[in-house]
């Protein structure tokens, strides 16, 4: 894994005022924290938490899908939130990742390892928790 | 670093990145950092480097993660062996270096011309000892370890007398002296090995993940049915094979795949690496490699295509990875989707298999999901073909007797004149392909690839 880089992005994020915490116990994973939503039009939080699972091989091999707490209300509203991709348990906090696949056919640019990573996913995310419905 | 040969002595320092191994520090040079005018006292005949280049080293290690090293030139004819003066320089600055960079190597090399071509010697100050240099590859130089391999060198044995004639001595004695890793161990990987052991190379480092299948028996060289039966690794069918053409070649096996740590590890102790497989991350890795650790390397691979019947191309590619080459991404030989595909954990594979099925059963384009890649045709003759090229460049590199005239080559068995292509690609300006070479495991953050944390490697050797 590389943490390295992973390191290098988040700290990027950090500078930005995001923060997110890579949890490599386990599934490798990526956590970012109080990601702004467009919930309110929905009555829901402004701000969810989102799991994004480091690809194996990273950054080799694209970042894909994305996870929100079992139970959600955002995963009805958000673009393959009904299609499960799989059920993750992360320290004692469990996730279901949806059906979103920016880099690989799903409306963002072709994977590009020299200008994306964690930190661009950021984008991506916000764009997925505001167009919902 | 010869500028006031051949009397003189002159110095330089350096940065070096490094790996430490089970059994060995890998080091690395990243870059020179030559000094300024009147950093060193042009007056007096040997090297004395005055404080403001120390200093200046020294403070700038706080910009960087490498290593800090010192290459000193002995006088032509003397040989590099460090006197104590050297000793002194070296002791003081194996303490001062680690006040700014602690927990690095210190590094001390010694270059000298004598008779028979360049010699280096070593030294290098790490967790508290000092570990003498036994091996050293300059890419395309001869350049001998001192005084290792020059007391180890043999002459030629009998076997070995017309690569000898052709080559010279000193070509056998270097390829006796020398490690080739061996990334796939199939139709081309094997052959690669045969060619190898029987060119007299002391050591080879052979690295795949598969099992022998019957389907392979037509292009394995070494390979039996028993084999294809057991499901050998064929790694260990490439081990066995060496041991019956030469007992003396030491063999060190890995059934895994690049870029496990493990795997990497006994990688960049080799002088050349020779990529067989048709895996992209295996290309990735080998370029990734070869830019940060310095190892060159060659990719090769085949495909065989038909029509109607016919067979009407028989390719050949050659693909050479020098730590300055364009990698496999700039050259634009890798398929994101296929190397997300191969670096998968079984379990995502299955479920993506599964999500893509049932999106084709609803109608849609299940792509998203997963796709069904087409196997390569492949034949026996043509990756022997193949794997016997690739070995021969190998040869040429570390005997220093020839280079791979192409960046990647491309020939058709099929074509007039074989249709032979060189295409000459340039790098991407903002890939990470241009940055941290030489850094080995310093330059991490800028590594194309990582090892998935599913993979497991067993070392049999």
């Amino acid at each position: 894994m590389s943490h390295e880089r992973i390191s290098r992005e988040l700290g990027l994020l950090r500078e930005g005022g995001q923060i997110a915490e890579y949890h490599a116990d386990g599934r490798p994973v990526v956590v970012y924290c109080d990601v702004p939503t467009g919930g309110t039009r929905f009555g829901l939080p402004e701000v969810t938490d989102v799991l994004v699972p480091v690809p194996p091989g990273y950054p080799a091999a694209l970042i894909d899908l994305a996870g929100l707490p079992v139970g959600s209300p955002f995963l009805p509203l958000v673009k393959g939130g009904g299609n499960n991709q799989g059920v993750l348990t992360v320290n004692g906090r469990t996730w279901q990742l949806a059906s979103y696949h920016p880099h690989n056919g799903g409306g963002g640019a072709p994977w590009n390892q020299n200008r994306h990573g964690f930190h661009t996913y950021l984008d991506h995310l916000i764009a997925w928790l505001n167009r919902l419905g | 670093m010869c500028r006031r040969y051949p009397d003189y002595e002159w110095a330089t320092f350096a940065h070096f990145g490094w790996r430490h191994t089970p059994s060995e520090l890998v080091l690395t040079l990243a870059r020179l950092a030559p000094s300024r005018p009147g950093e060193l006292d042009d007056d007096v005949g040997h090297v004395a480097i005055r404080e403001p280049y120390t200093l200046r080293v020294a403070l700038d290690a706080e910009q960087h993660p490498l290593a800090i090293g010192v290459i000193h030139s002995h006088p032509r004819h003397c040989p590099p062996a460090p006197s104590t003066t050297d000793d002194d320089m070296d002791g003081y600055y194996s303490k001062y270096f680690a006040g700014f960079a602690p927990d690095r190597p210190y590094v001390s090399l010694i270059l000298s011309e004598l008779d028979d071509g360049t010699a280096l010697s070593g030294r290098v100050w790490w967790r508290g000892v000092w570990n003498h240099l036994t091996h050293v590859a300059v890419e395309r130089s001869r350049v001998n370890a001192w005084p290792g391999d020059r007391l180890k060198a043999p002459g030629a044995e009998e076997r070995h007398q017309r690569l000898a004639a052709a080559f010279g001595d000193e070509a056998t004695s270097r390829l006796r002296r020398s490690t080739v890793a061996v990334i796939g161990a199939g139709g081309t990987g094997s052959a690669a090995i045969e060619t190898l052991v029987r060119a007299g190379v002391g050591r080879l480092v052979i690295v795949d993940p598969d099992h022998l299948e019957r389907s392979n028996l037509e292009r394995v060289h070494g390979s039996t049915p028993a084999d294809a039966a057991q499901k050998t690794p064929k790694t260990a069918i490439a081990k066995r094979h060496v041991a019956t053409i030469d007992p003396a070649c030491h063999v060190d096996s890995f059934v895994g795949a690049l870029p496990h740590p493990a795997v990497v590890d006994a990688v960049v102790t080799a002088d050349v690496m020779i990529g067989c497989t048709d895996q992209q991350h295996s290309r990735l890795a080998l370029s990734d490699i070869a830019r940060r650790y310095l190892v060159p390397a060659i990719d090769c691979g085949v495909v065989l295509e038909g029509k109607n019947g016919s067979v009407t191309a028989q390719v050949i590619q050659c693909v050479r990875f020098l730590p300055d080459d364009p990698c496999p991404l700039c050259r634009q030989m890798i398929v994101p989707e296929q190397l997300a595909q191969e670096l998968m954990d079984p379990a995502d594979r299955a479920q993506r298999q599964a999500a893509a099925a049932d999106a084709v059963r609803r109608g849609y384009e299940g792509a998203a999901y997963w796709r069904d890649l087409p196997q390569l045709n492949t034949v026996g003759y043509l990756t022997t073909m193949a794997g016997a090229m690739a070995a021969g460049y190998a040869i040429g590199w570390i005997t220093g007797r020839f280079t791979p005239p192409f960046s990647r080559l491309q020939m058709n068995l099929l074509a007039p004149f074989f249709d032979v292509t060189n295409l000459e690609q340039s790098a991407e300006e903002d890939c990470a392909c241009r940055r941290a070479r030489g850094w080995a495991d310093q330059g991490a953050v800028d590594a194309l690839i990582s090892a998935p944390s599913h993979w497991q490697t067993v070392r049999q050797s």
